[in-house]
Parts: structure tokens; C-alpha cells; sequence
């Protein structure tokens, strides 16, 4: 008896999404609330400077084969994007009506967006990680979406500075996965800042970590439970129905509704307002977590490590749902024994949006690299993936699953000038990053020795 | 028999008698990386080292590796621009295998000089975890080999990645800094893998050494050296007393038994090396200190971020060093001062020094030091250096010598992350590159055509 009371709460709940929805869109969007004005970005970089990037090598991260050609860089957006044969003596003629205060030659260098993590714990598992920076995970309870990722970022983390000098430019903090609701996530520009608010992406949506599997139930097993993955998915429902119930009640009458910051957050969700970016790593999961979302009529935007999306490759693109994927990395627990070298260009080949994550303050350097390993791999395996193909999983595929694909991801004309100058073929070991701008500043000249440095740096290094 | 063999500007020795019991293997048509010193190591005879030889790569080269001679250690051949048939004639009537090498690269197999290789099944699950014994009062004696499973499917998953031989080393817990012994596999995945149980004994110091001797720097160094201290008394029963007797009332942890120091004389005669595993510029120093009373002692610092801070004495020391040249990071602060720069300093100070993937996931997905070797050199390293680094120069510490066992023929530039192993041999003998992971890739591959469920492919 106790599934049919669930069922009917269920489809109360869904009648009243629908309702709510139409009550907002009546009154012209949403309101000024103290909730959201909490917390708003203060990022401000300096846009003076206008750039032409000419003779470059585009890779522009649409998928679209590379092209020889120039960006006009103005108000840190990219202005103009135009490509022209290899013809050095027509380059000024297409860059005509760029006006620019400063003309990088790129010599045939490649040139693409600037690289997005979608999966970082910088700034909440900083550098150095003594007990007093665990601050990214809050493990008191298996249900903690009122926490914010943002409050426990460290702005000074020495990690910020040595990704930006692999390309990342945008980067995505989450809460740790001890919790089956983990807390909101945040999306931060990787500028140099005193403050998180410096960092946090203008209008990025907010995202929900929810953690599938090993984590919570081993974590909370003797804790009071969940105990096990049958727990895990009991967790899940009735939190959902929990906020559902806030949903209605807060739709139905939003000033009489006291503030309840762990339901707000879920009920968000059921609005479509917050992302869910959801750990998971065995097939089975996710297909049963795709189940639970079209219990509560939510959308799983993203699955990370997601060790074995490539044995349901049609399932994820038949539910419009995105992986985080490693290169390499599985069987540090028998959740994670699956997995191949091939995941990500073989979920890529099913059809689903696919991407690369570090979950590394190292790793998150070298991003291009665990592409350029995973695309190899893949055609190895007979597969016909074209380079321009694999960066989407670097840095458009990370945007859509973050909500800013609107903005960066990619080299087009209007979007955020988030560009790297690469030293060679990204592709190769070899190559790294040369020059790295970000809203068209150069924030990283490795030949020019421009690079940012956090305060915990100083003092050391003192042969 | 000794024969000189100008015509093609190599020469060559042949004195194997071919009494084979197994097939010599021919290699044609390699693109050749080696680097000078394993060539002029293994090159059995040469009047002078050609100038092509200098440079590391080496175009049309054709290596044949005999392991025909019954109880003698396999032996590589190289020619350069021979016909096969003029190799057949050195090669009398053996029958041998042939491979063409189709002009690809063609290396000494990739040595892993730090793992935990086949130590464990699931990192995270107790029961399958050799890795460390916090429960047992034995340290010194334990050997790694002892837990190894040859048919670990991490074997066959690293193989593939061109790794065909890895040292395997306990982790210290408890209630000592000393870890264990540590042992040297192939990767064949056979039986009789292991190729050496004694290799070393491994000692932890810094942060995470305090953390097994009593909580501090001073108590883990003094650990140490009374370990050391108590094997050097080698049989003098009165010197073993006292030392025991005052290690008691001071710190019962640091109690060395008999056959435990029996382990620890070789270290100090110098036959294994002593690996320390250590991070802070001003521990490697007091370790470098620990050679004024122990002359013999062939130390390997581990980790080692800081070493650059201290290259020079570490190189005049004759000091080795195992490095991660991924470490950039402050992640503690006994490494604050991580930098990219450390494996080029120690370089340029002429110290000896070997590439590991000391990351945490590393340890038994070493298939990824190919890609730490290429990030030293895109961070300045020569690639030759950085090739030795994970093949010949570790090899050579445990004494060993890559070359007369394993051949790899890769797709391209092994330190180049796109390539991979396309065949390799260990001691002579093809050996798969099918894994698990590749039965489940064959398995879930979108292009796999095949109308049979899942389970059943």
C-alpha cells in the first residue's frame, strides 16, 4: 500500500510543477528574492586590451575541421573569427575592421577555446591538503543539499594557477560524494582572485552533486544508513518527495513559505533551475537513477566517472544525458573494475555527449593529454573520430553540461574570448599550453613569464 | 666463435651455441630507440661505437635477440641495413621467429621502478589487499613477492601499455618505517615471474613516517638508523645485546629482531639498495648524512619533490632518485617546493635518476609512465634522458638489463600519449597484449556488428 500512497503524492507533485510554472512565466520572471541575490558574482576582468590573434591554427571547438585563420578580440569577447587560406598577404585584408591595441602572431600555432573542467575539487580540496583545507565534503549527514561548494573554495589554492597554465579557464567545483545529495556545485572563471565571488561565473546556473553507489553506503553504513544501494535509491525518493511537497507549497504561496535551504535547493532542481551532476559509475546505476528522475520529473544533466557509460551509450543519449569520463583511470574499487580505455569515444560514437573531467589538481594540467590518449584509443578500435570531434570533450560538451555553452566552450563570434595559444599539435605530449587568455586577458605567457602566483607561494623557494 | 661482421658497419658477435629451446626472434625493418648506454651495454663487442649511434633513433635497423643458448641469458644483436638473408647466415639453421617491424618504433621494454603491481585486486577492499600488513610484527623480512599474483588483471591491462617488467614494493604501516622487501616481476603473467624477491627494502620517512614510528621526524630518522645500526653488528652477540637492550628501554618500536636484520645486512653491505621514501630538501640531506656512518648504503630516495634544492650533493653522494615529474602541486608541506624543474635541475647535476608515476592510482596503473617520461620532456628533459629514465637507468639499479629480455614495437613515439604497444616480447617470447580490458572493449564496441546479446559475445 505504501507505493500507491507514493504514486498518488507523485502525481500531485507533477500536476503542480506544471502549475507552478505557469505562475512564474505570468508574472514576468522571477522575482528579486534574498535568494537570489546571495552570493552574487563580483567577477571583473579587465577588458581594455583589443587583440587580433592572426596566422592562427583553429581548432574551434564546434567539431568543424581546423582552419587557418584570425581573432579579433574586443570588450573580452570574441568580435570576429575569419579564416583564410594559408596565404600570408591576405591576412590583412580579412583583418581589416579589427581594430586592435595589440597583434599576436600565432605562427601557425594552434589555437583553441580554453579548456573547461567540469569536475574539479580545487579551492575545496586545496594545496597543501592538511586536515584544516578538507573543507569538500560534508560528511554529518547523507542529505546536504544546503551546502554550498562555493563557501568551502579557497581562492588561494596554489591549484588554480598551475591548471591555468594547462588551458583551464573555466572549471566546475562540486561537493564530494560521500552524501546522496552532495550539495550545490559552482562554476568559477579561473581568474586570479581574493575572493570566490571574483571567480564565479556571471549567471552560471547552479548545479546539485548527488552521489550514486560505494560513497554513501559505506560512508553512512554504520551511520544510520543508507546501508546499502537499495538505501541509497529509498534516500533519493523520499527526499524528492520531501521537495516536491516544498515545491507546491512554495509555488502555491511564495512569501508565507519559510526558507528551508536543503529542500529550496532540490526544489530548484525540480524547476529546472539547478543542474543535477550526479557520481555514478556502474551502467546499472544510471539506468536506474534515469528512472528515478522520470519518477520526479527531473533531468540527470550529467553522470561523472561514469567508468561504464560505454556499455549504455544509447541509453544516455536516448535520455539526453551527459558523461564525465577519465581516460584511464578504474579499479581502485570494484565499482570502477570495468572500466576502458575507449569509454569516452565510445559513448561518443553511440551518439551521447561525452567529455573528458580530471577530479584532480593534477590531472585537471593536462586535460588535452587524457583526450588525445581516449581519441586514440578509440579509432585504434576502429572508430573514425576526427581530432576536431574530441576537443567537444574538452571544452563544448563540459559548457553544455554546465549551462554556458551560450558563453565559452567554443571559438565563435559573441562568445567570452577564453582562447590558449598551444606551443604544438595538442595532441602530442609534447605540446603545452604558450599563451592563455581569458575574457581576451592574457592571463599565462609561459615565454614571457606572465603567470599568477598565490599568496601561499611566497616564501618559499629559496634554494 | 667470434666473427666481425664490417660490411654493414656494425658489429656484431655471435658465440651462442644454438642448441635453442626456445625460438630466436628476429626483428626486421625497426625504427630503433635505445639509448647509448644500453646500446655499448649489450653490444657484446665493437671495435667503436658508430656515429649513427649517438643520436637515439635509429632508421632500418633489424635486432635479432637469441634465446637459443640453454642456460645462458638471452643476447640482442643489432644491424643496421642487413638483408635478412645475411642475418640468416649468422644465424645458421636455427629456426626463428620474424617479425617486421614495418619501420616502427622498436624499444626496450618499459621498466616500472615503483608500483604495487598485482598487490592487489580492489585498492579499496581489505581482504584483497596485499599492499601493507598494519597487523603484523614482522617488517623488515616480509617480501612483496610473496603477495604478487602474476594473473592480476592489472598484469595484462599494464602489459599492454609496453610495461614488461615493474618493481613491486610493500607500503610501511604499522608500527615501523620499514615497509619490507620489495621484489622485481616480469609482466608475462606467468608462474615464475618474479625475477628477483630480494631487490631492496624500502624505508619511509618524512610526514607519513612519523606516522609509524611515534609521531615525529626524530623518532622515524632514529628508527631507521637503529635498524641499521643493529644489523650492523652483524654476529657480535654483544654488540646485537646492548643495541637491543637500550633500542627496548628507549623505543620498543624500533626493536629490530634476528632474522629481520638478517634482511637488512644487505643493505648495509651495499648488495640491495636502501629505498627511502622521503620528500623535504632538508630530510634528503640528514639521509645523504646517513652515508658518513654507513658507506655502503646504495640509497633511492622516492618522491623526492624538494631533491632539486639539493641536487648536487644528492649527485656527489652518488645518490639515486625516483621522481614523479607530474608533482608540481604544495600538497603537503614537506613539498612545498614541488616543482616541474626538479628532474631537469637533478639532471643538469648529473645525478642519476628514474621516472615514476607515484600518483595514488599509479601505483597499479603504471601503464601511464609513458606519458610521465613525455611530460619531462615537454618540460625540457632530452627525450633520450627521459626514455632511460623509465627502461635502462632503473633497470641498471637492480641490475638488470632490459634489453636482453623485452622488445616492444609501438605505433609511434612511445612517450607520445596516441601511441601504443603493437607487439612486445619478454625474454624472447611473444607475449599477448589481450586484456580484460580489451575483452570487454571487443565486447561493448559500437562498430561490433554482431547480433548476439551481450553475454554472449
Amino acid at each position: 500500500m505504501v507505493s500507491v500512497i507514493t504514486i498518488n503524492k507523485i502525481n500531485i507533485g507533477k500536476r503542480l510543477i506544471l502549475v507552478g510554472v505557469i505562475f512564474i512565466n505570468s508574472c514576468g520572471g522571477p522575482r528579486d528574492t534574498k535568494e537570489s541575490i546571495a552570493f552574487q558574482s563580483t567577477y571583473a576582468p579587465n577588458l581594455s586590451v583589443t587583440t587580433l590573434i592572426t596566422n592562427a591554427k583553429i581548432i574551434d571547438g564546434t567539431g568543424a575541421d581546423t582552419f587557418n585563420g584570425s581573432i579579433c578580440i574586443d570588450q573580452g569577447k570574441i568580435k570576429k573569427i575569419s579564416s583564410y587560406n594559408v596565404l600570408y598577404d591576405k591576412i590583412e585584408k580579412v583583418d581589416i575592421n579589427c581594430e586592435y591595441t595589440n597583434k599576436i602572431d600565432a605562427k601557425n600555432r594552434f589555437v583553441t577555446p580554453g579548456i573547461i573542467d567540469v569536475h574539479s575539487h580545487l579551492g575545496n580540496y586545496p594545496s597543501p591538503s592538511v586536515t584544516a583545507h578538507n573543507d569538500g565534503n560534508e560528511i554529518t549527514s547523507p542529505i546536504t543539499s544546503e551546502v554550498y561548494a562555493e563557501h568551502g573554495v579557497w581562492p588561494q589554492d596554489p591549484g588554480f594557477d598551475e591548471a591555468l597554465k594547462g588551458g583551464i579557464t573555466t572549471l566546475h567545483i562540486l561537493p564530494g560524494s560521500a552524501n546522496l545529495f552532495g550539495g550545490r556545485g559552482v562554476t568559477l572563471r579561473n581568474y586570479p582572485s581574493r575572493t570566490v565571488q571574483g571567480m564565479k561565473f556571471p549567471q552560471a546556473p547552479y548545479t546539485l552533486k548527488m552521489a550514486c553507489g560505494e560513497n554513501p553506503k559505506r560512508v553512512y553504513g554504520d551511520k544510520g544508513g543508507p546501508g546499502s544501494r537499495m538505501g541509497n535509491f529509498a534516500g533519493y525518493r523520499q527526499n524528492w518527495i520531501r521537495a516536491q511537497e516544498y515545491q507546491e507549497k512554495r509555488n502555491s504561496d511564495r512569501t508565507n513559505t519559510s526558507r528551508d535551504l536543503q529542500l529550496e535547493t532540490l526544489a530548484d532542481v525540480l524547476d529546472g533551475k539547478i543542474l543535477v551532476q550526479m557520481h555514478c559509475y556502474r551502467a546499472d546505476e544510471m539506468a536506474q537513477i534515469l528512472d528515478l528522475a522520470k519518477e520526479f520529473n527531473y533531468k540527470v544533466t550529467a553522470f561523472h566517472h561514469a567508468v561504464e557509460a560505454y556499455k549504455i551509450g544509447d541509453i544516455l543519449k536516448e535520455n539526453e544525458t551527459c558523461a564525465a569520463m577519465w581516460a584511464d583511470w578504474y579499479g581502485f574499487k570494484m565499482e570502477s573494475y570495468d572500466g576502458i580505455l575507449e569509454n569516452i569515444p565510445f559513448v561518443h560514437e553511440a551518439g551521447a555527449c561525452a567529455m573528458i573531467h580530471s577530479d584532480s589538481d593534477s590531472g585537471i594540467q593536462r586535460l588535452n593529454q587524457e583526450v588525445a590518449k581516449s581519441w586514440a584509443h578509440g579509432n585504434r578500435a576502429g572508430l573514425n573520430i576526427k581530432k576536431e570531434e574530441a576537443w567537444t570533450w574538452l571544452t563544448s560538451n563540459p559548457a553544455k553540461a554546465l549551462g554556458i555553452l551560450d558563453q565559452t566552450g567554443t571559438l565563435e563570434t559573441g562568445k567570452r574570448a577564453d582562447i590558449i595559444i598551444w606551443s604544438a599539435d595538442p595532441f602530442i605530449t609534447y605540446s603545452r599550453p604558450e599563451k592563455v587568455f581569458l575574457d581576451g586577458q592574457l592571463l599565462y605567457d609561459k615565454n614571457n613569464n606572465i603567470y599568477p602566483r598565490s599568496d601561499f607561494r611566497l616564501g618559499y623557494g629559496v634554494k | 666463435m667470434i666473427r666481425i661482421f664490417n660490411y654493414f658497419l656494425i658489429i656484431l658477435i655471435f658465440l651462442i651455441n644454438h642448441s635453442a629451446y626456445a625460438k630466436d626472434l628476429l626483428i626486421t625493418n625497426a625504427k630503433l630507440v635505445i639509448d647509448e648506454k644500453t646500446f655499448k651495454e649489450n653490444l657484446v663487442y665493437t671495435e667503436e661505437l658508430p656515429t649513427d649511434y649517438t643520436n637515439n633513433i635509429h632508421e632500418n635497423i633489424t635486432i635479432y635477440q637469441s634465446m637459443g643458448a640453454r642456460g645462458n641469458e638471452p643476447i640482442t644483436y643489432f644491424f643496421k641495413d642487413t638483408e635478412v638473408d645475411e642475418i640468416k647466415y649468422f644465424l645458421d639453421d636455427t629456426d626463428y621467429v620474424i617479425k617486421n617491424a614495418e619501420g616502427n618504433w622498436v624499444t626496450s621494454g618499459i621498466f616500472a621502478p615503483f608500483s604495487h603491481l598485482g598487490m592487489a585486486d580492489i585498492g579499496g577492499e581489505d581482504l584483497t589487499n596485499d599492499i601493507s600488513s598494519p597487523g603484523s610484527s614482522t617488517t623488515i623480512s616480509e617480501k612483496a613477492s610473496d603477495s604478487f599474483n602474476p594473473q592480476s588483471v592489472f598484469v595484462a591491462n599494464n602489459r599492454r601499455h609496453g610495461i614488461t617488467h615493474a618493481v613491486i614494493s610493500p607500503a610501511a604501516s604499522g608500527n615501523s618505517v620499514f615497509a619490507g622487501t620489495g621484489s622485481i616481476v616480469n609482466l608475462t603473467g606467468n608462474y615464475n615471474s618474479v625475477v628477483k624477491e630480494r631487490a631492496f627494502v624500502l624505508a619511509q620517512l618524512g610526514e607519513k613516517g612519523t606516522q609509524y614510528s611515534g609521531g615525529s621526524r626524530s623518532a622515524s630518522l632514529l628508527q631507521l638508523k637503529e635498524g641499521l645500526d643493529t644489523a650492523n653488528c652483524n654476529n657480535d652477540r654483544t654488540c646485537r645485546n646492548s643495541l637491543e637492550r637500550a633500542i627496548n628501554n628507549i623505543n620498543k618500536n624500533s626493536y629490530i629482531s634476528n632474522s629481520e636484520s638478517e634482511f637488512l645486512k644487505r643493505v648495509i653491505r651495499g648488495n640491495i639498495p636502501l629505498i627511502i621514501s622521503v620528500e623535504r630538501a632538508i630530510d634528503i640531506i640528514r639521509v645523504i648524512n646517513l652515508k658518513k656512518t654507513f658507506e655502503r648504503l646504495d640509497i633511492i630516495l622516492l618522491g623526492a619533490s624538494e631533491a632539486w634544492k639539493v641536487a648536487e650533493q644528492i649527485a656527489e653522494n652518488n645518490i639515486k632518485v625516483m621522481i614523479d615529474p607530474h608533482n608540481n602541486l604544495p600538497s603537503s608541506f614537506e613539498t612545498v617546493d614541488s616543482s616541474l624543474k626538479n628532474i631537469i635541475i637533478l639532471d643538469e647535476a648529473g645525478a642519476d635518476y628514474a621516472i615514476a608515476n607515484l600518483s595514488a592510482l599509479g601505483l597499479q596503473g603504471i601503464g601511464t609512465l609513458t606519458q610521465h617520461a613525455g611530460n619531462a620532456v615537454a618540460n625540457g628533459l632530452d627525450w633520450d634522458k627521459a626514455f632511460a629514465a623509465i627502461t635502462s637507468t632503473p633497470a641498471s639499479w637492480f641490475n638488470l638489463s632490459l634489453i636482453n629480455n623485452s622488445l616492444v614495437i609501438w605505433d609511434g613515439d612511445p612517450l607520445n600519449v596516441t601511441s601504443t604497444p603493437t607487439s612486445m616480447f619478454i625474454n624472447g617470447q611473444e607475449q599477448s597484449l589481450e586484456s580484460r580490458q580489451t575483452l570487454l572493449r571487443d565486447r561493448y564496441n559500437p562498430i561490433n556488428e554482431t547480433e548476439k546479446a551481450y553475454k554472449y559475445r
